[in-house]
């Protein structure tokens, strides 16, 4: 009987193999090979998932007691109506992504077009370029708490020679998100430019000598052929750096702590203030799973622009 | 355009990019000078360009407080996660592009997983370390990055497979090796160049990262990124010291930049763009 019943799963399993494979047309050896990867990223994104789904529906505050207890959506809805730093925290993060993005590509696109007018010089540049994006966060951060200091830091008074009296950078509420958002645009403006310029390089020249040809200015050319040949291209680089400075974390750690007062609070930096200073991990894991949603809605759009390829 | 014209915008030109470079350059050679200031130089004003006697009096202090414990963790940390993310990455890679299994669904899945917000894992990564008893282990960052590692090096790696030519592992296969042959012996070897180059970058990624090691970390296990926080955050802030530490952090960093700078771009933006 026993060793019907296994004969039969045996059978079962071969057959959904085979199932598998035919619907696929990949062999058996090329899903073993994928499946310690599959299984690992399970592993470490579908479990955290459903775990801080679950958390969000709970009250969990160590600080007032160790035993969670079920509160279904209230963390969702206290998020949206009940907490009066959450949503400027969220505000300061798009604050910061509108800003950055747009300020970025103006300034990227500036420096690539100087970058691919450079003839051999420009593979050296373009290295030297890619210093401040590949340095950690945590670095650039550091090196702006010495910049940045009103008192002895060297940029304010470069800015003193030239007659102007700079701001306290990091310790004024109306100043300092300006100057998170600086450390941003200092670190990643090249990133752009380097993106650009490679861009730039693969418009077919052709087109450019037929519009010369029939009088196109400069600024017709630009506007009518670049951009929006450009225009692929350029939608995947906003994404990416929208996604990157939605969730800036560690320059407002170094350099303000969320301060003075809660000026540069993002909403990654208020979830880690719920989760690990407020010690409240089902009110935390809501807030980060709207955070979540924000961010999933452009990886998608942006993982379909690399799906259709950027042709 | 006059001959005299193009040189004047050649000039107006190298003017804009060399702005652009000090720009860019100068606090990090700023932060390279202050790891040899005095505490005293540091503080004067007008600020102090050249340190008045340069010495590595700051490295020595910096690797032998907190700093030198901090450099191995991050060493065990980036080097473990790079290698596990190496051991299950490069064969998807290699069956996503020879096979096209799961067809684009799953490669796109992995790469969905890369846009991953840190801080949304980070939370439940803790809650779970926490309950079997991982909390301040290298073997909690390690698991953590493997989900920003892993996709990464699937993808990177996938994209040198797919410029490969086919035929040499076809006739490899037809004198009789198994796949696993022709993979390992053939495919891999060929791809060596940017399996090393996906581990180097990988091994950035994970060597800067911060958050989710504040987070999953307290006083066993200190990476740099979280020692250097320490320091600014400190009551006495040593400048020289955090000066010499944030170099020490980034000049691996610089190297690779240097050296890998054609491929920096196409690892950031997911292979979409090939630079």
């Amino acid at each position: 009987m026993r060793t019907t019943k296994s004969r039969h799963a045996g059978a079962g399993a071969a057959a959904l193999v085979a199932r598998v494979q035919r619907r696929s047309r990949a062999p058996l050896f090329a899903w073993l090979m994928v499946l310690p990867a599959v299984a690992v990223l399970l592993a470490v994104t579908v479990y955290p998932l459903i775990y801080s789904l679950r958390e969000s529906f709970y009250r969990l505050e160590l600080t007032y007691s160790p035993i969670p207890h079920w509160v279904g959506l209230q963390n969702y809805v206290d998020a949206f109506t009940n907490d009066p730093r959450f949503w400027p925290a969220l505000g300061r993060s798009l604050y910061l992504v509108g800003f950055g993005v747009a300020i970025e590509l103006v300034l990227g696109f500036a420096l690539a077009l100087a970058l691919n007018r450079l003839g051999r010089p420009r593979t050296l540049v373009t290295a030297l370029l890619l210093v401040p994006v590949m340095i950690a966060p945590v670095a650039v951060a550091i090196e702006g708490v010495v910049v940045f200091n009103e008192s002895w830091g060297p940029l304010n008074y470069l800015l003193s020679l030239i007659g102007l009296n700079g701001p306290i950078w990091l310790g004024n509420r109306t100043v300092a998100l300006k100057t998170i958002l600086l450390a941003d645009i200092w670190q990643w403006t090249p990133f752009v430019a380097i993106i650009v310029a490679a861009g730039l390089r693969t418009l077919p020249g052709e087109v450019y000598e037929a519009a010369a040809v029939d009088g196109a200015s400069r600024w017709q050319t630009f506007r009518t052929l670049t951009l929006p040949l450009l225009q692929p291209l350029l939608i995947v680089t906003v994404l990416i750096r929208a996604m990157d400075i939605f969730k800036t974390f560690d320059t407002i750690f170094v350099m303000t702590g969320g301060g003075p007062g809660s000026a540069t609070e993002t909403a990654s930096f208020y979830t880690y203030l719920q989760g690990l200073r407020f010690f409240s991990f089902g009110y935390a894991a809501a807030i980060s799973y709207i955070q979540l949603i924000v961010i999933s809605v452009a990886a998608t759009i942006l993982v379909r622009r690399i799906r259709k390829g950027l042709g | 355009m006059s001959r005299r014209g193009r040189l004047l915008g050649d000039a107006a030109n190298w003017i804009v990019v060399l702005g652009a470079l000090a720009f860019f350059l100068l606090p990090v050679i700023w932060i390279f000078l202050t790891s040899f200031k005095s505490q005293g130089e540091v503080f004067r004003y007008p600020p102090v360009f050249w340190p008045k006697q340069i010495d590595f009096r700051h490295y020595s202090e910096a690797l032998g407080g907190a700093g030198g414990k901090a450099l191995k963790d991050s060493l065990v940390v980036a080097s473990g996660s790079t290698a596990i993310s190496l051991l299950v990455g490069v064969p998807t890679a290699y069956s996503i592009s020879r096979f096209r299994v799961g067809g684009q669904h799953l490669a796109f899945w992995i790469l969905s997983i890369r846009m991953f917000p840190p801080v949304a894992s980070a939370i439940p990564f803790f809650l779970l370390f926490q309950k079997f008893h991982m909390l301040d282990t290298h073997s909690a960052l390690i698991i953590a990055y493997l989900t920003f590692n892993v996709p990464f090096v699937v993808w990177f790696v996938k994209g040198f497979f797919d410029d490969l030519p086919r035929d040499l592992e076809e006739a490899a296969l037809v004198d009789g090796a198994t796949r696993w042959r022709a993979f390992t012996g053939i495919a891999v070897r060929l791809a060596v160049p940017g399996i090393v180059t996906s581990a180097l970058l990988a091994f950035v990624f994970s060597w800067n990262e911060f958050l989710l090691a504040l987070f999953l970390t307290r006083s066993q296990v200190r990476t740099l990124p979280v020692a250097l926080a320490n320091l600014v955050g400190g009551h006495e802030i040593l400048w020289g010291e955090i000066g010499a530490l944030t170099v020490i952090a980034i000049i691996p960093v610089v190297v690779l930049a240097l050296v890998l700078q054609r491929y920096v771009v196409r690892g950031l933006t997911f292979g979409a763009v090939k630079g």
